[in-house]
């Protein structure tokens, strides 16, 4: 039973990491109906600013942790500005295509720092004695980060909500074009919610970087790692993230811990999840929780 | 008079240029090339790695060690792309390079055929011992990974208290992390008395709670590791929240962690800070948190050319200078014998580097040495652990035994 408990705990952990990560993804679907292949390197960044102004300007890390979801805010809705807005109404393949282009460039300007090619790894801010819920434990720097997720995803989720800017982003979201009609800034939305994504990108870095490091191959790798769960949820659902997050975390422990190293099977954690993602998107092809569009011509 | 001293300045003119002329037309030049990932997966291995490289090739041409001669030896990024490696190469056959130093254990393994056609001496970073099956030309620096794994197999059935030891092996999910797994299973079935009990591939793993309880649930108490280091300073920061890293050797109920060389160095301590304690790891080259004449030179070269700490300190800057001293006393060797500098000289010397003429370059723990038949260079391996933050010699330089069992 402890053992299974233990399971349960890293898998909804690792799974509300995946969903802080997947955020990004979805804040800007849900707007804009595009996909950020760059997410990853937006995620590397944020951890890499963090990291920084932390350890270079000694600025203490919960102030350097919201300097650099501030920083991303920018810096995404600069990219967004500069690269594709002038892209509105192209075919999707060409947003798509551009946002690749990105990903290259990002990498190409993180190669110039010294995070490029150089392993980081924040001091040691929390206790290292773990946390004992019950018979199992969890390390202060996984709890930190299950609840900055938390509350983030509840954050996003009031805001899109409650408030009027969040509603317009749904707005937009829903038709362009009747929200242009009432008088919603269609560009303004797409920047805000690049923006969005971006600030939640800087927040999954510096956690993800908490845990593993600062290794940048391993920073931006979780841009595609988490791309399942976000197509497990529904490419516009943030309840969808944060759902098949914590399934995709659970199924990968569970597969761990029960399956591996039994009847010659390896790397099913890694596996399984894309397998049951298969599975699930035979019966709901739009994800769990994503929005079944019904085109009438 | 006046016009008798007018007449002789061109001559002295001339005979000036020419005898400033005169050494540079005997001067040559030997290209060297190095193709490797100074940017993309691995990068944080192959700067540091390059730069060694880059620092010891300018020593050798700003000192004069080849007396007029020189060496040059252009360093292009592959981004660990073997299309790129193979680019690079051909561009550096092009310009006539006579040995060639590669990097990494793909491209090495992709383009072994193209090294055999073209004759032309190879020094890989990578320590796959597959790069040295159906290959006449590559030489590797180094004990070969499968080697490495070997040796740490050895030293925990040497140093293991009970009954037999039950391992994990802890791999990369690549031809490289893969490779010693099946060398080190012939060790055991050749009486290296251990249990494999399971070979974990790792993927991107935030947690990996699930495998390491896992493990001491089938009372696994060494891990041993042959990947690079991010994916081992998770796996000891999570062993230590769960309490289940040794504070001894093998400590029952507990994990002792070991790994190859790409798994350690100061780049694990900075990743897995406390948890890197008593972190088990080998390879062949001497540590600069153990000085001595090789380090000292090292910590002057990298201050000479002006590297920061981290780079002055890092074992693949180590790595990178030594693959580079390697090459230059090659060279040296075939002009002290007054040959031409040729891909064949060079590759002969290379064969001819043992017994008397074995080849110390002063930052490895055992000469280096090559035959016909033995492409391996160091054989002798140290085994390091962690302690209040850096890593420390445990025991003396080695030659696992069972590297030459498992050859028959």
């Amino acid at each position: 039973m402890a053992y299974f408990l233990q399971l349960v705990i890293s898998g909804i952990v690792v799974g509300s990491i995946y969903a802080l990560s997947g955020l990004g993804f979805v804040l800007i679907y849900k707007s804009s109906r595009v996909l950020n292949i760059a997410h990853g390197q937006i995620i590397a960044s944020g951890a890499f600013i963090t990291y920084a102004l932390t350890v270079w300007l000694e600025i203490p890390l919960y102030i350097s942790f919201f300097i650099s979801m501030g920083a991303t805010f920018f810096l995404a809705m600069s990219v967004e500005r500069v690269f594709l807005r002038r892209l509105i109404g192209e075919p999707i393949i060409s947003v798509i295509m551009v946002t690749i282009g990105l990903m290259s460039i990002l990498d190409g300007i993180i190669y110039l720092t010294p995070f490029g090619s150089v392993n980081y790894s924040f001091p040691e801010f929390f206790p290292k004695t773990p946390v004992n819920i019950g018979p199992a434990t969890i390390s202060w720097t996984q709890l930190v980060g299950l609840i900055i997720t938390f509350v983030l995803i509840g954050l996003f989720s009031w805001f899109f909500k409650r408030s009027t800017v969040g509603i317009s982003m749904r707005a937009v979201s829903d038709d362009q074009f009747a929200s242009m009609s009432v008088g919603i800034s269609v560009p303004r939305v797409f920047g805000l919610a690049w923006a969005m994504a971006g600030m939640s990108a800087a927040a999954a870095g510096g956690i993800i970087g908490n845990i593993t490091g600062l290794n940048f191959e391993t920073l931006h790798a979780f841009g595609i790692i988490v791309f399942p769960v976000v197509i497990l949820g529904g490419l516009d659902s943030i309840i969808g993230a944060v759902v098949a997050g914590i399934i995709m975390g659970l199924i990968q422990q569970f597969a761990s811990g029960y399956l591996d190293g039994k009847w010659g099977l390896n790397g099913t954690a890694d596996v399984l999840p894309y397998v049951i993602l298969l599975v699930i998107l035979l019966f709901k092809p739009h994800g769990l929780f994503g929005t079944h569009e019904i085109e009438r011509v | 008079m006046r016009h008798q001293h007018v007449w002789m300045v061109p001559i002295m003119i001339v005979l000036g240029m020419v005898m400033a002329l005169t050494p540079a037309a005997h001067a040559e030049v030997y290209k060297l090339a190095l193709s490797l990932a100074i940017t993309g997966p691995t990068s944080d291995a192959g700067n540091p790695y390059s730069k060694g490289v880059e620092d010891y090739i300018r020593y050798v041409n700003d000192t004069k060690l080849l007396k007029g001669d020189t060496v040059s030896c252009p360093i292009r990024d592959d981004q660990y792309q073997t299309d790129i490696t193979k680019r690079n190469f051909e561009d550096f056959l092009a310009d006539g390079i006579v040995l060639y130093l590669n990097y990494s254990t793909g491209s090495t393994l992709a383009l072994k055929r193209d090294f055999e056609e073209e004759k032309i001496p190879v020094i890989p970073a990578s320590f796959h011992a597959g790069n040295l099956e159906d290959s006449n030309y590559i030489f590797l620096p180094i004990a070969t990974y499968s080697s490495q794994c070997i040796g740490l197999a050895e030293y925990i059935v040497a140093n293991h208290k009970g009954d037999t030891p039950k391992v994990a092996m802890f791999i990369h999910p690549s031809a490289f992390g893969r490779g010693p797994v099946e060398d080190v299973q012939k060790a055991v079935a050749a009486g290296l008395k251990m249990d494999i009990v399971e070979v974990v591939e790792h993927g991107k793993d935030l947690d990996n709670t699930a495998m390491l309880q896992r493990l001491v649930s089938k009372q696994v108490r060494y891990v041993l590791s042959q990947t690079v280091q991010s994916p081992v300073a998770t796996l000891l920061k999570d062993a230590q929240r769960l309490g289940l890293i040794a504070k001894q050797f093998g400590e029952e109920g507990k994990l002792t962690f070991l790994g190859a060389h790409y798994t350690g160095g100061n780049d694990l301590i900075e990743l897995a800070g406390t948890a890197a304690e008593g972190y088990y790891w080998t390879t062949s080259y001497t540590l600069t948190s153990e000085p001595g004449e090789g380090t000292t030179f090292q910590l002057m070269l990298a201050k000479k050319y002006g590297r920061d700490d981290k780079t002055a300190n890092s074992h693949n800057y180590t790595n990178g200078m030594m693959v580079a001293q390697l090459a230059v006393e090659t060279i040296r060797r075939v002009k002290a014998k007054g040959e031409k500098v040729t891909r064949a000289s060079l590759y002969n010397e290379l064969n001819a580097m043992n017994g008397n003429n074995a080849y110390s370059p002063g930052n490895t723990v055992g000469p280096v040495t090559y035959s016909p038949t033995d492409h391996a260079g160091v054989d002798t391996l140290q085994i390091y652990s962690v302690k209040q933050g850096a890593f420390h010699s445990v025991g003396k330089p080695f030659i696992p035994a069972f590297v030459a069992k498992i050859k028959k």
